[in-house]
């Protein structure tokens, strides 16, 4: 399948500072993570992605298109949710909608049409009639959603999509994204710091430092510890049972939480789990394999710990 | 979509699901989910009409506009009253008579001999073009101006300025819109009612000449007006408005952009006038030490005035004067043009840099 995205040595600097520094990646379709600490260079990268500034070295591909010659043709195919709060002002969240799809060569009839169609997927009811300037946050944060996706492009650029959302809108917001992404084939590219969001609903993980990447790669593989391992919670007292597990030369860790990590092949260790935890008189709650946190992964790959592959 | 690594809790998912699905009745009957959108598009040089449009409709919404509209118009009535009686003149002996009487308590330069000079031989068709251009000119050079200089201030102000304060930038450009494409929307806006204040009124009282004189013959003497009208459109929109459009992209608050244009226009007009005042002073003086006339050398100065160097223009344009005279002038009116554009693309590309 080839990448929707696919970018080679892309450079930016501003001065003597260099935002982006030979920039490799391919982001196919699904959900993507875009992560990074402050001033990492995410936002340079949208940016080049859309052509509005431009890129000091390197070449790209967004779909068909060439990026840095082909920037129109890619903002007509790309919907960007900014992070910024930007809003037309003097306008009502319907007129505003129906404005960028007009931007975007739809019809007026029909760009008012989809834009009340849109608003409704985005859950602003009788808001949309009020001025955007009256707008909560998270209005707007919805809004500025509905402005991204009415014009149904194929691929989208979702900059901080639940900033400023409470729990609950926070949650829909997310599954509209997965929504787009599993049901309408969308390429999007989440950008944010919410990390819970990325775990939650994206496929694949860039992490970006000082401008380079330090990870691009599927969240699955990602999460896959460099040595198998069993989390165990269980019932009563674990100090026999530790006991009994170390007898058989295998290493177990006791976490903060109370729960026992167990390093070692995988192959028949629930069963033997089981069995030991009944010998030793107490009962197992619960047993998952360990998986690296997304935290462990941002920590270490900001840090240089982690190589891209 | 998740590979299982944290999923998100069964409660809030069943939540999100359902109110993202088909089946939520919270927004009404119509509620259809996301729908894929295909259909024609419009071709690509609308954007600019669509950001043109937007402007127009927003700006009709501000009464004083409208009260503005309405008074700009007025000096049509008399400007056609003058088309009006010219050509009765031109058919009736006594309608010359009662012009004659008129015209005596007038002012008098090389114009008015010449059309003083026709009424005597009651030869006007000679001086048809010459007093349709003059009082077309007058619509230009006098009330017009003053019209456009509000007109301008009520509606350039907020439309760049309004954008930076709400970063709307950021939701234009990341269409496949041009900043060229941006810039030509906004200056449309402004195109649209300047037009509606001076081309169309000025093309409206060539149409009252034509409907009121003899017959249409009087096009072949007159079909040059209505392309000075245009040409003369052309110079009072573009500078003026390139003007307006960087004072509104150089602040985020709206009145400093107003009070700016306003600044400008009325300084100059001060500028102009006391400059004006000291040399008709100083050749008064002169005149009363040597007892010759002299005429006033023009300053330099006098051209800090946009509303006389437009003047000065228009003047040419309608057969006034030759190009000669209107050169600094046209250069001045050039630059001014040129420097704000610049500086508006400047303005409007910066939010992007950073």
């Amino acid at each position: 399948m080839s990448a929707v995205i696919d970018l080679a040595e892309i450079s930016k600097d501003y001065g003597h500072f260099r935002a982006l520094d030979r920039v490799t990646l391919q982001i196919q379709s699904g959900v993507t993570g875009l992560l990074g600490p402050n001033g990492a260079g995410k936002t340079t990268l949208i940016k080049v992605l859309l052509g509005l500034v431009k890129m000091t070295e390197g070449r790209g591909r967004l779909l068909d298109f060439e990026l840095g010659r082909q920037s129109r043709d890619i903002r007509a195919h790309v919907g960007y949710m900014p992070e910024d709060d930007c809003f037309l002002h003097g306008m009502t969240g319907v007129e505003s909608v129906q404005f960028v799809a007009q931007l975007s060569r739809l019809p007026a009839i029909e760009a008012l049409r989809r834009a009340h169609e849109i608003l409704d997927f985005c859950g602003l009811a009788q808001e949309r009639y009020r001025l955007v300037e009256t707008y909560s946050t998270g209005m707007r944060q919805k809004l500025r959603f509905a402005q991204a996706i009415v014009h149904d492009p194929p691929v989208l650029i979702l900059d901080e999509p639940t900033s400023g959302l409470d729990p609950e809108e926070r949650q829909v917001m997310l599954n509209r994204i997965r929504v787009l992404a599993r049901d309408h084939g969308k390429a999007v590219l989440l950008c944010t710091h919410i990390l819970p969001d990325v775990q939650s609903i994206s496929n694949a993980v860039v992490i970006l430092a000082r401008g380079r990447v330090q990870v691009s790669q599927s969240l699955a593989e990602l999460s896959r510890p460099a040595k198998p391992s069993l989390q165990v919670r269980l019932l009563g007292p674990s100090d026999q049972f530790v006991n009994r597990i170390r007898q058989r030369g295998i290493e177990v860790d006791t976490q903060s939480n109370g729960s026992l990590v167990l390093h070692g092949a995988l192959e028949g260790m629930s069963e033997f789990v089981w069995r030991t935890a009944s010998e030793c008189g107490t009962g197992v709650r619960s047993m998952t394999p360990s998986r690296n946190s997304l935290e462990e992964i941002f920590v270490s790959a900001v840090r240089g710990e982690l190589q891209n592959e | 979509m998740s590979d299982g690594f944290q999923p998100m809790t069964s409660s809030a998912t069943h939540r999100a699901e359902e109110l993202t699905s088909k089946k939520n009745d919270g927004q009404g009957v119509h509620h259809l989910g996301y729908r894929s959108w295909s259909g024609w598009l419009t071709p690509g040089w609308t954007r600019w009409l669509v950001i043109s449009i937007l402007g127009i409709r927003r700006s009709w919404q501000n009464k004083w506009l409208k009260r503005m509209l309405y008074v700009a118009w007025f000096p049509m009535i008399w400007l056609g009253a003058g088309i009006f009686f010219w050509e009765q003149a031109a058919l009736y002996p006594d309608w010359r008579n009662i012009a004659m009487s008129m015209l005596d308590g007038l002012p008098h330069d090389a114009t008015f001999e010449r059309i003083t000079e026709a009424f005597r031989k009651g030869d006007l068709a000679s001086s048809r073009h010459t007093v349709w251009a003059l009082l077309i000119k007058t619509l230009f050079r006098y009330s017009q101006p003053v019209m456009m200089v509000m007109v301008v201030g009520l509606i350039a102000p907020p439309l760049i300025s309004q954008d930076l304060r709400s970063r709307a930038f950021l939701l234009y450009f990341s269409r496949p819109l041009t900043r060229g494409e941006y810039v030509i929307g906004k200056l449309g806006t402004l195109w649209a009612y300047l037009a509606l204040i001076s081309t169309i009124p000025a093309l409206t009282l060539y149409i009252i000449g034509v409907l009121t004189s003899p017959n249409l013959s009087v096009i072949g003497s007159t079909w040059d007006i209505p392309i000075r009208i245009v040409a003369a459109s052309v110079i009072l929109m573009l500078p003026t408005s390139a003007l307006a459009l960087c004072f509104s992209s150089l602040t985020q608050e709206s009145r400093n952009a107003g009070f700016a244009w306003f600044a400008v226009w009325i300084l100059g007009w001060f500028t102009y006038a006391a400059v004006s005042t000291g040399e008709a002073f100083h050749t008064q003086q002169q005149f009363r030490r040597h007892h010759e006339v002299l005429a006033p050398p023009e300053s330099a100065w006098t051209y800090l005035s946009l509303y006389h160097t437009l003047g000065r223009v228009q003047h040419w344009v309608f057969g006034f004067s030759t190009l000669q005279d209107a050169m600094t002038s046209m250069a001045i009116l050039v630059v001014i043009t040129v420097v704000s554009l610049s500086v508006l693309f400047y303005r409007i590309s910066a939010p992007m840099r950073v």
